[in-house]
């Protein structure tokens, strides 16, 4: 089916994002204000065309590609659906959050033009997955982002720390694509197609024991893809890699990368059933499910012993991980719908706590939790906001992660037999994260800030009692005039970008975890089309 | 669409936007309520999902009006606009005021919205944003402990009621084996629109969407709204049956504390520490109406069980009686009203339980007059009015003299003309006089409870209708020895000098209304008070500073006369309300009667009950003795107070302390509960905590050993990939084949 060329226009964007900063950069052009402003109207203008594409009714759309490009036989690599554009709609939240809140970044010399091209290729690899209907196709589009992400974490040349990481997660990165891609050649041997429809309905040629084939295959490609997810083994480059990255990069990597690789998981997944015949389909779920758990556990009792934040927050991904792949292995609607609705949450979430660990990295806060300290006295709005998300994460309600975890969970219970295993094992798991959120919380709210004699972010209490306001305690009935005043020095000091960035992610959160009806039925309806058609 | 009203004008300062807003309010409300008058059908609309559950199951905020929610709408917005106008006096001068208007808005607005709720949930959310706003409003004067403790108290004891309600609600989701029970939203709908309501393939199609039909054993399908009580019969419970009987009576423990109700009471008369504005507002007309209301909405379905019904006229005709006493012997003139208040809100709740008593289970359908949740509606209806009138009357006193203690004044009527007259009207309505709106709708609640008692038979009813009739004596008694103390008599007695032991200033800083600021710790000090007044909690005998600069107690400015004779005119007239044609369609069950001669809504085929005209004439004698006592005490100046050492001393004192339910209520916290959390603590500390610890030990060691695996090594990463991969395709290519071992077709066909 011809698909109008406007359809393509995010991707268009993204592209032409890519493409113009790296030329910006070639005009040295590289004021960040300039560069970063392009990037974040462009995500802008792609935002608001997939959410216009999705206001209409679930559909599904396969466009024609010319025969040539990659010939996938009966149907084209490219399909516009509903659950797709949804997800492109997480994606470019994610990069939309990320390049408007790195506007408060400092000046590099040719930095600002490098991350932002490369973010922008990045998301033009994950709009890409989200409009997949071949498994070459997908796993192309996966290595856009990944090449994108792995410069992307090398981008500050100077910083040793995330050479290495950037290394690692090369190396790594190196090894789960060549297992893809010989998993995605297996596949192809097995069905003769590499189109996801094609799996999905006909069985595996018989005659060459295409299914052992397929099998492998399958198993090939769910390690590849589960480095992306950072499921549990192959999540280890994960932690060193958000450690070492800098802040804003690995907001974008918990953010964005990793949805990718989720939503790259669910279409293998979805189109893997045909593989099983009738009465053994359950392996594929037990798989998935022994992943989810194995994947959920780790990352939170890992993040239980963890010293400093951002190692902290990288097994707390892990473990968010872990709960949306409960939606998947349970894979029916209300799951699908749960994971996708976490999947923003986890946008939000992780997004905003990367960036406030950006923000408190900025006015000289040191990366250990015990450096968070007092914080919700000298940053009252930051802090508080990261709280949010933290509570979020824990699942508390009245936030978006709640939504979320209770849809999945309600979902397993729903699904019955023995989902109802991994609903409690996520019950529990959400248990012992709290754990290690409220700690967090402890230690910013409930410990009296550092002195300046030890500090060593003096700068920043400096800073905030210039404006003649953070003298007086807070408790002690400030006028109105002086709360003003530290909040514009809370603002000042943190970047209004990267505050109000903060701020909102909190802020979202709240609102839909307060009314997520909308959401949820978006979700609801992408889901059960995206079961009904196939990715 | 009131919340939104309302909610606007949140965080607005000026006094005069709220009276706007309330205005249009109002308007909105009285148009909602019109148009209810002539509905052929409650206006529902349930098409807003707030929170869909995976299994389908929708949590809806949907919008109801029905003909007691649109009562209620008239009743909260008419006095919710004069409250509000007379608070731009009396407040004027007030610290907060902001605050102030916000807050009193944000109650009108879930009061609104929990009149117009739908479900059961709805109801909860707006319930507590009630409670929580009276929390916030009973303590505006947070620097004054007694305030900031009377809201504390407030909301414990709601709270305890609250419990209770969702514990209630509970059940019925439980029972209804859904998560959305819509409330019984009354037998009010279904008596309303007798036989030929609530079709089972409804007009408005929203009604079906909420997914309750429900038969009935005459055939009838239900509307929703039935569905709680319908569907607990349906599975056969009996009348006597244990789950609907609990379920009434958790409900009626949340009714209890919200409308204060024996034995949850207490915090009333504390919650006068609040501005008389907010008592007028919140512990007179409105928000204690919340808990009737809960209870006459939910009345069809109490009526499933008899235990609930009898254990509802019992609390209400005691609590009638209960409170009337220690109106006895409070000297404070807002304690005085505030006890009657609880004592006039067990009447409301007896004639529910007593409509309850008399619902006809076979089909509550059919008579409209067999469910009469409206008598006690049409008493919550006319009661607002007139309570709104003695608080803010008492209010006006209270500014102008500055003290709250009765034998203070005196005298007042030729100072206070306007006030003194409103105050009369509404003591004269509360006492149950003719022809003011009291005497009707106090008396068709007697009449209801007789009517119960008959029927039933049980002597438990007669002896609470008993307590009941007692409770109209000491109405008329504490009413009017009230009047009688603050206006009657020649002249002001004098007021005592100032009291320099309490130490708060000089007087001279005391005298000036801005004072307030300056010993924070005293109580409110409206407008134009030349006296600052400490009252405390228990015995209000504060030091009344004499005048310097004023010339005596008069009446209030037109901002606050305009809402009493507002009120006065509303307490002589709402009686004959029901005399409208169609407002009966909001009060069902309601047939208007004058000493048993019927006069409008009358069952057909009944136009003299002697009984009635009995029961009229006894209530009316009774008042009228009172009255005469309360003259032959107080009556023209004097004073008589309890002497010490009398026979009498004793009894005062344990009615002054409250029948020292405080003191057993601490001592129950301090004690019981106290010993209980030692218990846990030690528990919680030996047990819990150290299984926990356990927990976390194990988790420690296990994160330990697992960070030890997190070398930083890639080739180790690398390796682990490799394990992961190795497990997948052991897992599917050896362990899944061996599981399925043949039974199904084989997973290696080509071999």
């Amino acid at each position: 089916m011809q698909v109008p060329v406007a359809a393509y226009l995010p991707e268009a964007l993204a592209l032409a994002a890519a493409l113009l900063t790296f030329l910006m950069d070639a005009a040295g052009v590289r004021q960040r204000v300039v560069v970063g402003s392009f990037s974040v109207v462009l995500y802008v203008l792609a935002l608001i065309s997939v959410l216009g594409d999705l206001s209409v009714a679930p559909f599904s759309i396969f466009a024609t590609v010319p025969k040539g490009l990659i010939d996938t036989g009966a149907v084209g690599p490219i399909q516009f659906s509903s659950f797709g554009l949804l997800w492109q709609a997480i994606f470019l939240s994610a990069s939309l959050l990320v390049a408007f809140a790195s506007l408060s970044e400092g000046e590099g010399e040719r930095e600002v033009p490098i991350f932002y091209g490369l973010l922008a290729l990045a998301t033009l690899g994950t709009l890409l997955v989200g409009l997949s209907a071949d498994l070459i196709f997908l796993l192309l589009s996966v290595e856009v982002t990944g090449i994108s992400t792995y410069v992307l974490v090398a981008y500050a040349r100077k910083d040793a720390r995330a050479l290495e990481a950037s290394m690692k997660f090369y190396l790594i990165g190196a090894l789960s694509t060549a297992i893809s891609f010989f998993g995605a050649s297996l596949i192809y041997g097995a069905y003769g197609s590499t189109a996801l429809s094609h799996l999905r309905d006909l069985p595996p040629s018989a005659t060459v024991g295409g299914t052992q084939m397929a099998l492998v295959g399958l198993g090939l490609l769910t390690v590849g893809l589960g480095f992306k997810v950072t499921a549990v083994p192959f999540h280890m480059w994960a932690v060193d890699v958000y450690d070492g990255a800098p802040d804003h990069v690995s907001a974008y990597l918990a953010a964005g990368s990793k949805k990718m690789g989720l939503l790259a998981v669910l279409v293998v997944f979805a189109a893997s059933v045909s593989i099983f015949r009738e009465g053994s389909a359950w392996a594929l779920y037990v798989a998935f499910s022994g992943l989810a758990v194995v994947t959920m556990t780790v990352g939170n009792v890992l993040a239980l012993q963890q010293r400093t934040m951002k190692r902290m927050l990288a097994y707390s991904s892990i473990s968010q991980a872990g709960y949306m792949l409960i939606g998947l292995a349970v894979a029916t609607p209300a799951s699908l719908a749960g994971t996708t609705i976490q999947a923003v949450a986890h946008v939000l979430m992780k997004g905003g706590a990367f960036l406030f660990v950006a923000a408190m990295a900025s006015i000289g806060v040191g990366n250990r939790i015990d450096d968070y300290r007092g914080l919700g006295h000298t940053h009252p709005a930051t802090t508080a906001s990261f709280a949010i998300l933290l509570l979020s994460l824990a699942g508390i309600p009245l936030t978006l992660g709640f939504v979320g975890k209770f849809y999945i969970f309600a979902s397993a219970v729903q699904a019955q037999g023995l989902f109802i295993f991994l609903a409690i094992a996520g019950l529990l798991n959400s248990a012992v994260s709290v754990f290690y959120y409220a700690r967090v919380l402890r230690i910013m709210y409930m410990v009296e800030p550092q002195t300046s004699s030890q500090g060593r972010w003096t700068p920043a209490v400096a800073h905030l009692a210039d404006p003649g306001a953070g003298s007086t305690p807070p408790s002690a009935g400030s006028s109105k005039g002086a709360n003003l005043g530290r909040f514009r020095a809370e603002i000042q000091a943190l970047g209004l970008a990267r505050w109000s960035a903060i701020v909102a992610c909190a802020a979202l959160t709240i609102i839909l975890g307060i009314y997520p009806t909308p959401l949820i039925d978006l979700a609801n309806n992408a889901a059960a089309h995206f079961l009904a058609t196939g990715p | 669409m009131i919340l939104g009203l309302g909610g606007r004008s949140l965080g607005k300062i000026h006094g005069w936007l709220a009276v706007a807003f309330e205005g249009a309010a109002l308007l909105t409300g009285l148009w909602i309520a019109l148009t209810e008058l002539g509905a052929a059908h409650p206006y529902h609309d349930a098409s807003f999902v707030w929170l869909g559950l995976p299994d389908g199951t929708n949590f809806v905020m949907g919008t109801l009006v029905s003909p007691l929610g649109a009562l209620m709408l008239i009743v909260v917005n008419v006095v919710g606009l004069l409250v509000v106008l007379y608070s731009n006096e009396y407040m004027a001068h007030e610290d907060g005021l902001p605050r102030y208007y916000a807050e009193l808005m944000l109650f009108l607005a879930a009061m609104n919205g929990l009149v117009l709720s739908d479900n059961y949930l709805e109801f909860i959310l707006m319930w507590e944003l009630v409670g929580v706003c009276s929390y916030l409003l009973i303590g505006f004067f947070w620097r004054k402990p007694e305030a900031a403790s009377a809201a504390k108290k407030a909301f414990i004891v709601t709270r305890v009621g609250d419990v209770l309600f969702f514990l209630g609600v509970f059940i019925f989701f439980s029972s209804l084996g859904h998560l959305t029970a819509p409330p019984t939203l009354a037998g009010t709908v279904a008596s309303t629109y007798p036989g030929t309501s609530c079709p089972a393939s409804p007009v408005d199609p929203s009604w079906s969407c909420l997914g309750f039909t429900f038969t009935l054993p005459n055939g009838n399908s239900d509307t929703p709204f039935l569905s709680a009580g319908a569907a607990l019969q349906a599975a056969n419970y009996g009348r006597s049956s244990w789950l609907p009987t609990l379920a009434g009576l958790l409900i009626l423990g949340g009714a209890a504390g919200k409308s204060a109700q024996f034995p949850l009471h207490t915090w009333l008369p504390d919650a006068m520490e609040g501005p008389t504005t907010v008592s007028a507002l919140i512990h007179a007309a409105t928000m204690v109406a919340a808990g009737i209301y809960l209870l006459a909405i939910t009345s069809i379905y109490i009526g499933f069980t008899l235990t609930a019904a009898v254990v509802i006229v019992g609390i209400g005709g005691f609590t009638s009686f209960f409170a009337g006493t220690m109106g006895l012997a409070s000297p404070d003139i807002k304690r005085v009203i505030a006890y009657s208040t609880i004592s006039q809100l067990g009447y409301m709740a007896m004639g529910v339980g007593a409509s309850s008593v008399i619902v006809d289970l076979t089909n509550p359908l059919a008579d409209a007059t067999l469910n009469a949740s409206g008598v006690p509606m049409f008493h919550l209806f006319t009661h607002a009015f007139f309570k709104a009138l003695l608080f803010l009357s008492a209010g006006a006193v209270i500014h102008a003299v500055g003290t709250q203690d009765i034998f203070k004044m005196g005298g007042l009527r030729k100072a206070m003309p306007i006030t003194s007259t409103a105050m009369l009207v509404g003591g004269l309505a509360l006492s149950g006089i003719p022809p003011f709106a009291g005497f009707f709708s106090k008396d068709d609640v007697l009449g209801l409870t007789w009517k119960a008692a008959t029927q039933d038979g049980s002597w438990m009813l007669y002896a609470f209708f008993g307590f009941a009739l007692l409770g109209v004596l000491l109405t008329a008694l504490y009413t009017f020895r009230l009047w009688f103390l603050v206006f009657s008599g020649a002249s002001s007695r004098d007021l005592p000098p100032a009291d320099e032991g309490h130490g708060h200033g000089a007087p001279a800083a005391l005298a000036s209304s801005s004072a307030s600021e300056a010993h924070g710790g005293t109580k409110e000090t409206p407008a134009g008070a030349t006296h600052s007044v400490l009252a405390s909690s228990s015995a209000p005998s504060g030091p009344a500073h004499s005048p310097a600069v004023h010339s005596g107690p008069r009446d209030p400015s037109w901002i606050m006369s305009v809402p009493l004779v507002v009120l006065a005119t509303l307490a002589i007239v709402a009686g004959f309300i029901p005399l409208i044609p169609g407002f009966s369609n909001l009060l069902p069950g309601l047939s208007w009667t004058v000493m048993g001669e019927c006069v409008s809504h009358c069952p057909s085929g009944a136009a003299f009950d002697p009984t009635d005209a009995m029961l009229g004439g006894l209530s009316l004698a009774l008042a009228v003795v009172g009255i005469l006592i309360a003259w032959s005490f107080w009556g023209n100046g004097k004073v008589y107070r309890i002497p010490t050492g009398s026979a009498l001393a004793v009894p005062h004192r344990i009615l002054l302390r409250k029948y020292y339910f405080d003191e057993v209520y601490d001592g129950f916290a301090t004690h019981v509960i106290l010993g209980i959390s030692r218990g846990a603590d030690w528990v919680d500390r030996y047990i819990i905590d150290g299984t926990i610890r356990g927990i976390e030990e194990i988790f420690s060691q296990a994160s330990k050993t697992g960070r030890r695996l997190q070398t930083g090594v890639v080739s180790n990463y690398a390796a682990w990939v490799v394990v992961g991969l190795l497990a997948f395709l052991v897992f599917f290519l050896y362990v899944v084949p061996w599981l399925v071992s043949g039974a199904h077709v084989s997973l290696t066909p080509g071999l």
